[in-house]
């Protein structure tokens, strides 16, 4: 009866079910070639399983074969285009989560994000993931469009991929800028009122086109609606679409480039086979794949945990602008450009008139060469854009080129109107009350009766009266006389009212401007 | 080891950190969230502050120590204790500062005190109503009030204001005083004058200094302004009702009248 039983043949045919299954399910590969990949043992059958996955699996077969050594020269790509879709998917995974709890109306909005906040598990990190995710999505696809402008690799059969790589830059500071709006928060509105008050400007069509965009000649509920689909459908739709054709073109058709030199040098035949050896999906760049992967997650989460809080300032109020409101900081450029001439010209014609460049660099650029000293027209242009667009940026802030009058200058860094400053930094315990006069008080000891002082409020008055003597040394305040009054206004609430009075050297009289900030115990601003 | 094996390695070690992490933030998230709701309360009574301050203080009195024969204080223990058993109000304080702040008073409950700023008694707020507000700047306005509690009831005692009007012996000009004074003394809750107040009960003042001479025979302008001030029913102007504080006077000194009727001549 025993020997009738066969155990050797049994087990044969048990190992034999469970390759096939397994097969099924790898596409091919055998238990025993993914033990052999997470070794880094060569394959183990031929013809190799490892290339057979990419026409069996879907997945795979999206995904490149090999690279050539030299193509994955780290100085050369910077993975750059890598951590651009990297932090895609970051959105998109946090996005989905985020949109459970959010709710597009202007009266929900807020709301729904404070409820995220304080009744959310793992809320906050979301957000701070999804804000920061975006902000690194536009760095890294601006770097890789440079990196990839200044190694001439959107040459020939490569420029249509560059055109794409410009649509997805589009859609990247489309999606960027949609989700801005969507907190509801001051910030929120007043950064995208000013970006769509640009379409405004664009000539026969401006007041139609920022009425589809808003919904109405002001941003309310239903441009808060157009602006969320904007955000969660056609935009992510659209760049998924394109991210595919971009990326299909890479894996498929042209590969990453080789640095400029293996093509254009007299390189050795060593040099070169070893440049042009391949590097094989299976299992090497999958690893860095999944290495970088982890490398990227771990960074994001660490500096959402410690260090980086996403923005949230008091619910948006059509009917109070703030004083420095200012777009997105990846358009300042274009506010920048705004305040050198005419809006329909440096809003509308110029920028349309850049991306148009953009998309034709490599139809402009006949030039074949591909390293840098034999396309020197071509590499100082970019760099002079790249200088030309920080600069922009910089004039973009609202420091420069707007006067604020002095004393509103003064008191509006104290304590802005949305954000921090030093003012709402200094610990509850300091704010002791009392008249502090410039000049007068001595900054040193503002608070005798406290037993260790109040250094951070003496800080923050010896900055104060530094600014004003200084404005009264260059005249724009002749003859000031400033406050700082600190009053304990109810249980737990002190009211501080910086204020500045001055000689108005036009018509000689007295003038004053003051702000009453409230400040509450438990406003802790560390958060 | 290989590229490969070097990858998997640090991978692993940098998903156990990323993972460990997690695990921190999960403790902490219940405290965070406990402290994330008080900093949206206190946050709350900021922005309330702030609004009490541009839309109340006229009729309620800079600290909400109300303006007798106008409005009626909402920093007292009464308010706290009493107040709702009077009108008998089924909900609770903060329900009932909100229907009152949105829907206004048509009448006033306390006539005789507090007849209000006319008809209706005191405005409605809330957008809804054709008020200026939205929903969560008055649910921020009644956490402001509220927040009174502690020191309407005695359990808080706050330090002495050095002044009622911060600042205002420092201020040299008699006009910047009178200006301080119109502006904190409630006067600004019901007259208007260009650029600075806009109330509406009682005259408006942007020109009184010129038209104050015209009113009664026999009075300069100063003298006509002075008299408005300590007896407000002398002269009752065409067209309003005779609602202004008979004890304004009461409230102010010798100096701060005489800086309040010059700031108001200078009014042209």
């Amino acid at each position: 009866m025993l020997k009738a039983l066969n155990f050797t043949e049994l087990l044969d045919r048990a190992k034999e079910a469970i390759d096939t299954r397994v097969r099924i399910i790898t596409a091919g590969l055998s238990i025993n070639e993914l033990r052999a990949l997470l070794r880094g043992d060569p394959p183990t059958e031929k013809p190799n399983p490892r290339y057979k996955v990419h026409v069996t699996s879907f997945l795979f077969h999206i995904r490149p074969k090999f690279y050539q050594q030299a193509s994955t020269i780290f100085t050369h790509t910077w993975r750059l285009g890598f951590f651009t879709v990297f932090f895609f998917a970051i959105e998109i995974i946090t996005g989905l989560i985020l949109m459970i709890y959010y709710t597009p109306s202007p009266e929900e909005a807020y709301t729904s994000i404070l409820n995220l906040m304080s009744n959310v598990p793992y809320g906050k990190l979301l957000r701070d993931l999804h804000r920061l995710g975006a902000e690194g999505m536009v760095v890294f696809s601006v770097l890789h469009m440079l990196r990839t402008f200044l190694t001439g690799s959107y040459k020939k059969e490569r420029s249509f991929t560059w055109l794409t790589g410009v649509v997805l830059l589009i859609i990247t500071l489309g999606l960027s800028f949609s989700g801005y709006l969507l907190p509801w928060d001051q910030l929120a509105y007043w950064a995208v009122t000013i970006g769509t008050s640009m379409v405004e400007a664009a000539p026969i069509f401006g007041t139609e086109a920022n009425l589809l965009l808003r919904g109405a000649p002001d941003i309310g509920a239903d441009g808060l609606l157009r602006f969320y689909l904007l955000h969660i459908v056609l935009l992510p739709f659209l760049g998924v679409l394109l991210l595919s054709i971009h990326y299909y073109k890479v894996a498929r058709e042209h590969s990453i480039s080789l640095p400029a030199k293996y093509e254009e040098e007299d390189l050795s035949q060593d040099v070169l086979k070893t440049a042009k050896k391949r590097v094989d999906f299976l299992p090497d760049l999958i690893t860095h794949e999944v290495f970088l992967t982890s490398l990227g997650l771990f960074v994001m989460i660490f500096i959402s945990a410690f260090f980086y809080s996403a923005p949230l300032e008091n619910i948006a109020n059509p009917q109070q602008t703030p004083l420095d409101t200012k777009a997105p900081w990846y358009f300042w450029w274009l506010q920048g450009m705004l305040k050198l001439g005419d809006k329909t010209l440096m809003g509308i014609i110029l920028p349309t008139i850049v991306f148009g460049l953009l998309f034709a660099v490599p139809y402009i650029d006949r030039n074949p060469h591909r390293r840098a000293y034999k396309r020197p027209v071509a590499v100082a242009l970019g760099l002079l854009a790249t200088i030309t667009v920080v600069v922009l940026s910089y004039m973009g802030l609202p420091q420069y080129a707007i006067e604020t009058p002095a004393a509103t200058r003064i008191i509006q860094d104290l304590a802005p109107e949305e954000g921090l400053g030093e003012l709402r930094a200094i610990p509850f315990e300091q704010l002791q009350p009392g008249i502090y006069q410039v000049n007068v008080s001595d900054p040193d000891n503002l608070c005798p009766e406290m037993l260790w002082g109040c250094p951070e409020l003496e800080v923050v008055f010896s900055e104060y009266s530094e600014r004003i003597n200084e404005a009264e040394e260059e005249g724009r305040l002749p003859e000031v006389e400033a406050l700082m009054v600190i009053e304990e206004w109810q249980a737990d609430l002190v009211k501080v009212t910086p204020r500045i009075i001055w000689t108005d050297p036009e018509s000689g009289d007295r003038k004053t401007y003051e702000q009453h900030i409230f400040l509450h115990r438990d406003h802790n601003r560390s958060h | 080891m290989s590229r490969v094996q070097l990858e998997i390695f640090f991978g692993m070690i940098l998903i156990t950190i990323t993972g460990a992490i997690l695990i921190f933030l999960g403790i902490n998230e219940e405290q965070r969230m406990a402290e994330f709701d008080k900093f949206q309360a206190a946050q709350k009574i900021e922005v309330g502050a702030e609004l009490y301050e541009i839309n109340c203080r006229g009729c309620h009195g800079l600290q909400g120590e109300g303006v007798l024969g106008l409005a009626p204080p909402l920093n007292d223990a009464y308010f706290f204790n009493g107040r709702l058993a009077e009108v008998g109000w089924q909900g609770d304080l903060e329900d009932y500062i909100i229907a009152t702040v949105s829907t206004g008073r048509q009448v006033s409950t306390r006539p005789e005190q507090y007849p209000g700023a006319g008809t209706p008694a005191m405005p409605t707020w809330s957008d809804r109503f054709g008020g200026p507000l939205r929903a969560d700047q008055i649910e921020a306005l009644a956490a402001f009030i509220i927040n009174w509690e502690a020191t309407a009831k005695g359990e808080v005692e706050l330090a002495e204001i050095p002044s009622a009007i911060p600042g205002i012996e420092d201020l040299d000009d008699p006009l910047a005083r009178g200006l301080a004074l119109y502006n904190a003394s409630g006067c600004a809750g019901c007259h208007a004058i260009t650029g600075i107040s806009v109330g509406a009960v009682g005259p408006d003042l942007t020109t009184i200094g010129t038209t104050a001479a015209a009113r009664v025979e026999g009075y300069t302008a100063e003298e006509y302004i002075r008299e408005s001030i300590i007896n407000p029913s002398a002269y009752i102007v065409e067209g309003y009702d005779d609602l202004m504080l008979k004890t304004f006077v009461e409230t102010i000194s010798e100096g701060e009248l005489d800086d309040l009727v010059a700031f108001l001549l200078a009014q042209e």
